[in-house]
């Protein structure tokens, strides 16, 4: 293999005549030449690769920037305060200062995908602080100047109330009906305030939106074929076993119940003791919740596959176990949930589409 | 040469606009912004933290930032409401239990100083789930009417679900946004 490396042909470079003096220092001047670059190379590529190798290097050149516009911001701000501009200018000033604000919180946005959560929190609040202190600055320095603001603000926008009240139009031909009854009147599908009752629905061939399940207690909710919305809340120590649901899930306030569900999405607030049987496309999520067990997907009844295929939720993704809690915003494993031990786990919970 | 002025002469320059997307957790706002977009909408989880997206849209740059509604976040609202041009509340129309925490938490948002400029478009979403409210009922039940007359607002029914309704709302509120700040060229 022929190799052009001049480090590697210096073996090969051994004057043929060792006699000519003059050639001899020429061949020694060169194979320096070449040795010290293949030096430096050596070195720099040592130095990149300890560069690549430290993943906080980016980090680190975050920090550098995020802390030198920070001061420079603090430093304006102090300045102001000292020494307040000129009247005239004291506005485009406090402009200037708010937009590299918000030019070091786009800088924050557009790094937070590798930033450690804990530098993205530091830095937001650090953000909160300057705005904070830009707004007492701003009403310190320009209190009467706000009041001429607003003014021109409602001189402009008389002109412009007439498009406004032409817009809300269509509305107000209903105030004169009364506030708020409408949607309570209006009760969605579902099930509710039960208290130890087995119920079975069947949507096969209807056409079903949203659906309910709320004010159960120690109830056993079985739903076959598929809907667009399922909306949970106020459970206790019930189960409740769902075909797919081709929207999203949102579960509030259960407590010692068991769900075996699939969905595009599912939110769970306020859960306790609770276990979840689920195949979901996105991410399930947690909030305010504790003691609440994850699981695979466990139902079945006749025609379930063709449903499950038809909402896209033909395939398991595996992201069961993939939860995020909101409570719990760190790398370290959240105490408030857990993966169910596979020797904990229910059977496959089959449905007759008869009973009931 | 008061501050507006100045902030209509750099928007002008960039043509950009800054628009804030909020609401409640699982009214939809992700999905709205990737549908608009024209990205892939059958995967999506729920926002943990927030997205920005710019979208060149008719003859202007939209900054969308998309930021996540569960509860817990919520609190964290209040750090992008600096330099808002365009506000949009996305309603989960099928949600009827939550619509009080909805206005509610509209209601808040509204008293927001920093807001008070930004023109309001209130998408009533879900519209393709059978049992949704209509726009006129949720207007109604965020008493929409009642709302300060400076403000320059509009309610759209829509579905990310279908795409129905998203481009005839932000039509609107691009359309409004550039009245206002680049006075019409």
């Amino acid at each position: 293999m022929a190799d052009d490396d001049g480090a590697s042909s210096i073996p090969n470079s051994i004057p043929p005549h060792p006699s000519d003096s003059s050639l001899q220092k020429k061949h020694a001047s060169v194979i320096e030449r070449l040795a010290n670059r293949n030096q430096t190379r050596l070195e720099n590529s040592i130095t990149r690769r300890s560069e690549s190798g430290s993943s906080s290097s980016s980090t680190t050149s975050f920090l550098v920037r995020f802390s030198d516009s920070k001061r420079a911001i603090e430093s304006d701000l102090a300045q102001c305060r000292l020494t307040p501009p000129e009247p005239s200018q004291v506005r485009s000033h406090l402009d200037g200062i708010s937009a590299s604000i918000s030019d070091l919180e786009k800088l924050v946005a557009e790094t937070s995908y590798f930033l450690p959560s804990y530098e993205v929190r530091a830095s937001l609040k650090s953000i909160s602080e300057l705005k904070q202190s830009l707004e007492d600055l701003n009403s310190e320095l320009l209190p009467k100047k706000k009041f001429s603001f607003k003014n021109k603000g409602t001189k402009k926008d008389t002109k412009s109330e007439s498009k406004d009240l032409g817009l809300g139009n269509a509305g107000s031909m209903l105030t004169n009906k009364q506030q708020q009854a409408s949607y309570i009147a209006r009760d969605s599908p579902g099930i509710r305030d039960k208290d130890g009752e087995v119920l079975v629905k069947n949507f096969k061939g209807s056409d079903v939106g949203e659906f309910s399940l709320s004010g159960l207690s120690s109830c056993e909710v079985k739903l076959i074929g598929s809907i667009r919305a399922l909306f949970i809340h106020k459970l206790r120590n019930c189960k409740v076993y769902t075909g797919p649901v081709m929207g999203s899930i949102l579960i509030d306030d259960v407590e010692g119940c068991t769900f075996a569900m699939a969905s595009h999405q599912i939110r769970i607030h306020n859960a306790k003791n609770s276990d979840f049987y689920l195949r979901v496309r996105s991410r399930p999520i947690i909030e305010d919740s504790s003691s609440v067990r994850f699981a695979p997907y466990c139902v079945s009844y006749e025609g379930i596959e063709e449903d499950l295929k038809d909402a896209s939720l033909g395939e398991e993704t595996g992201n069961w176990e993939n939860v995020d809690d909101f409570r719990w915003l760190r790398a370290v494993q959240s105490p408030n949930w857990s993966i169910l031990a596979e020797d904990e786990r229910i059977d496959t919970v089959k449905i007759s589409s008869t009973a009931g | 040469m008061g501050l507006l002025s100045i902030i209509r002469k750099i928007k002008r320059k960039e043509k950009e606009m800054r628009i804030l997307m909020v609401g409640l957790d699982n009214s939809g706002k992700t999905t709205i912004v990737l549908k608009i977009n024209g990205e892939d909408t059958s995967v999506i989880s729920p926002t943990l933290g927030f997205n920005i997206k710019t979208i060149v849209y008719q003859k202007y740059t939209l900054n969308i930032w998309d930021v996540g509604g569960q509860k817990t976040i919520r609190s964290y609202w209040r750090n992008y409401f600096e330099q808002t041009d365009g506000l949009v509340w996305v309603v989960d129309s099928s949600d009827l239990r939550r619509l009080d925490d909805c206005k509610s938490e509209l209601d808040n948002l509204l008293k927001e100083e920093r807001l008070s400029g930004a023109s309001l478009l209130i998408l009533a979403n879900k519209q393709d789930i059978k049992g949704a409210l209509s726009p006129e009922e949720i207007a109604k039940v965020l008493n929409l009417e009642a709302m300060d007359k400076t403000r320059h607002w509009n309610i759209v029914g829509c579905s990310a679900f279908t795409g129905e309704g998203l481009l005839e709302g932000f039509d609107w509120l691009v359309q409004d946004i550039a009245s206002r700040i680049y006075v019409l060229d």
